[in-house]
């Protein structure tokens, strides 16, 4: 249990910038994802917690006190590997005992036996303490090798990837259990992945990392619903969000937003206010692809385009549809049929639209801002 | 254009000829007793996880291994004897193999210049198939300065230069990361629109094949397990091992005990109180004591309303809000349950939710074989 703060930290191999004056402020218990593409620098920053690479520049504290020049053994951290390694000699009681057995902890075999028969009824391992990790399913592995980590009651869990290595069908039931399990970690907790799954579901809050540094820092709802760049929109979602170029006019009083030359709307009062304030020239929206609902037949309202591509996927379709020089990715139930090149109708919902400034491709803002980010249990 | 019809094709890689068919063992055989037709411009797909045969069938296909038994067709000619060359086919390949000191267009040129084609056609070939998939601003660029999706654009329109009769695409996008992957699997599509080429993709990915193909050939231990459209394969599997391999998130496949109750039957479970309502239409195929696979979609598992019939309440274990969707996990005994909505539902863990099955998926399996009870 620990409050994890980084102030300006830059870590540089040679020419090039890891992380670069990233400052960041975990709280005590918080589960913390840090997110982003490859190379954003999310491992580095990891690093330099657990404190196998020294930054450059900046301070990294663990519970307020300065932890720059203090050796990895005694920060009192714990990290998980992706590949568990867990030792395939040892039964899984032996894997947890051991590091309450290695020299820096010396515990009583009694001690030690508490502290696992704790950890394990949570982790629901306490049924295998005979086995050797080679007769354990994938998911037990893992609950091993994160049950061997809380054991010795680390101030901070740290976790790099530990789902990357699986293949799709294992990965969702892997978040799940792991999901399942926080609650029993009791830790500070900092996760990486590039998965937008993994960040959306563990975390409490996200940093989304690019290039060193922190693009956006905020509750997965404000990811997904209040993206603050396009650049953060287009990682949360899947299909990717369709951002496309639009126009703003004011006429009549009104508030008028429109996408090439079929599709316009009066833009709500909040929206108008916020866009107005903003002084962007030129804006984008975004719209996300159950967002837009479609029809072969068309009529009043809806816009016409054809078919670019085509996608059953199994429990949904894909559908690209071509509307003048954009492209949107749209939603479709799995019992559709259709085929490349022919008409397809679209209509938006403008209530979900978000707004970006075209030049900045920053978040100016979208329709029912608080009320969408507070939307919790009826 | 062509017809390819497999005959009972068999595949051994060990060559001791004596043993064959007797004495076989399950893994003897790289490919059993596999049969099916592609008709003429149609896409397949051959669906399978490592080791399954899917490559070595296309390898037959294209010449490149020897069939060990039964025959194999394009159109009228029987193929198993003829050279690779003979057969009329274009192959790309996972790795590019593009001539590296060439530009793209002597890479698309050079099977034909060393048949002596003359340049004048050469050049309207190569355009052609460069405009089809879209590298026709590449042509003049060494492959070195290409991304791994432009060297497999090149390489696709290497193989339909020569206009086959069959596209053979083994694992094409495998090497490419998801953008990249996307915007290539639109091209390959929207270029089979275009020209109609009977195709064949390999791939162990189901997205992938549920994206491209008509229909899809999923092969497990050398067997073909199933083939329909997409949509067949995925609503209506005929066993354990398609339901499960088809579909993201995967299909809740879970043992269960069936126990009759006053007006029908419940799914029962090992170690936990969920009782589920068997839908009626089981009810003669169904006896109390009887032991299935349960299979049902998470997008079939529904949160029963008030006066629906139901089951007994189950604590929520898990809730994960994805943005696009929201996912409830319940426990059964030492599995999970899933279901994914798209409704703006909030549940905590811990919260009780009665869940009813969509009774037109819901899906009972053999435990033994994991063959399709049907009802």
């Amino acid at each position: 249990m620990a409050r994890i703060e980084l102030e300006g930290v830059t870590r540089q191999y040679d020419r090039v910038k890891a992380i670069d004056r990233l400052s960041l402020d975990i709280a005590d218990n918080e589960f913390f994802v840090l997110f982003g593409p490859a190379g954003a620098g999310k491992t580095t920053t990891l690093k330099c917690i657990a404190g196998v690479e020294f930054p450059q520049e900046g301070l990294v504290k663990i519970d307020g006190k300065i932890v720059n020049l203090i050796e990895p053994q005694d920060r009192n951290v714990s990290m998980v590997f992706e590949n568990y390694a867990l030792y395939p000699h040892l039964s899984v009681y032996d894997n947890m005992a051991f590091p309450l057995r290695s020299k820096l902890y010396k515990k009583s075999e009694a001690e030690i036996k508490e502290a696992i028969d704790k950890i394990s009824k949570l982790m629901r391992i306490d049924a295998y303490y005979e086995r050797k990790p080679s007769q354990l399913s994938n998911g037990q592995r893992q609950r091993v090798a994160i049950g061997r980590c809380l054991v010795r009651n680390p101030n901070v869990f740290l976790m790099d990837e530990p789902l990357a290595h699986l293949d799709a069908k294992l990965k969702h039931t892997m978040r799940s259990e792991l999901k399942e399990m926080q609650s029993a970690f009791n830790t500070t907790t900092i996760y990486v992945t590039h998965d937008y799954m993994e960040a959306m579901s563990l975390a409490d809050r996200i940093a989304v990392l690019d290039k060193g540094h922190i693009r956006q820092l905020g509750t997965a709802r404000e990811m997904y619903y209040t993206p603050g760049s396009e650049f953060v929109a287009k990682l949360f979602g899947e299909p990717e969000i369709n951002i496309v170029p639009a126009e703003y006019r004011v006429e009549n009083g009104k508030g008028i937003a429109s996408v090439g030359s079929g599709i316009s709307w009066e833009v709500p009062d909040d929206v108008r206010a916020d866009i107005e304030k903003s002084g962007a020239k030129k804006i984008d929206v975004g719209v996300r692809g159950n967002d837009i609902s479609f029809s072969f037949e068309g009529g009043e309202g809806w816009v016409g385009g054809t078919i670019y591509a085509f996608e059953p996927i199994g429990n949904k379709t894909i559908i690209t549809a071509q509307l003048e020089n954009a492209q949107y990715r749209i939603v479709a139930p799995n019992d559709v049929h259709a085929s490349l090149d022919s008409a397809i109708y679209i209509k938006m919902n403008f209530d979900n639209v978000l707004y970006f400034n075209a030049e900045t491709e920053q978040f100016i803002t979208r329709h029912n801002r608080e009320e969408i980010l507070s939307l919790k249990k009826a | 254009m062509a017809v390819l019809k497999l005959e009972h094709i068999y595949k051994r890689y060990d060559n001791s000829e004596k043993k064959l068919f007797k004495k076989a063992k399950k893994n003897d055989f790289a490919v059993k007793d596999l049969s099916f037709e592609c008709k003429d411009g149609e896409f397949i797909g051959i669906l399978g996880p490592s080791g399954c045969g899917k490559s070595t069938t296309l390898r037959m296909i294209a010449g490149l291994e020897q069939i060990t038994a039964g025959d194999m067709y394009i159109g009228d000619t029987r193929i198993n004897d003829l050279l690779p060359k003979d057969r009329n086919i274009g192959l790309a390949f996972e790795d590019y193999a593009l001539y590296p000191p060439l530009t793209v267009y002597d890479n698309l040129a050079f099977n034909m210049r060393a048949k002596n084609i003359p340049e004048s056609e050469i050049k309207e070939a190569v355009e052609r198939v460069a405009g089809l998939m879209k590298v026709d601003d590449l042509l003049e660029m060494k492959p070195l300065g290409l991304s791994g999706g432009q060297k497999q654009r090149v390489n696709i329109a290497r193989a339909l230069v020569r206009r086959p009769g069959l596209l053979l695409l083994d694992e094409p996008l495998s090497h490419l990361d998801g953008k990249m992957r996307q915007q290539l699997r639109y091209e390959i599509k929207r270029m089979h629109h275009e020209i109609k080429c009977t195709t064949i993709i390999v791939t162990h990915d189901q997205m992938e094949a549920m994206s491209l193909a008509d229909r899809i050939a999923i092969m497990d231990f050398g067997c073909l397990q199933q083939i329909g459209t997409p949509l067949e394969v995925y609503d209506d599997p005929v066993n354990v091992f398609v339901a499960g391999f088809i579909g993201e998130p995967p299909m809740n496949l879970l043992r269960s005990a069936i126990k009759a109750v006053a007006g029908g039957y419940m799914f029962t479970f090992e170690g936990s109180e969920l009782h589920v309502p068997v839908p009626e239409r089981y009810n003669h195929v169904v006896k109390d004591g009887m032991a299935v696979t349960l299979g049902v979609r998470p997008v079939d598992v529904l949160i029963a309303g008030e006066n629906e019939p139901s089951g007994t309440p189950i604590p929520v274990a898990i809730y994960e809000d994805l943005g696009d969707e929201r996912r409830i996990s319940v426990r059964v005994g030492e599995n999970l349950l899933n279901l994914t909505t798209t409704d703006q539902v909030f549940y905590e863990a811990g919260d009780k939710i009665t869940l009813r099955f969509n009774a037109d998926k819901t899906h009972l399996f053999d435990i033994e074989t994991g063959n399709r009870i049907r009802e």
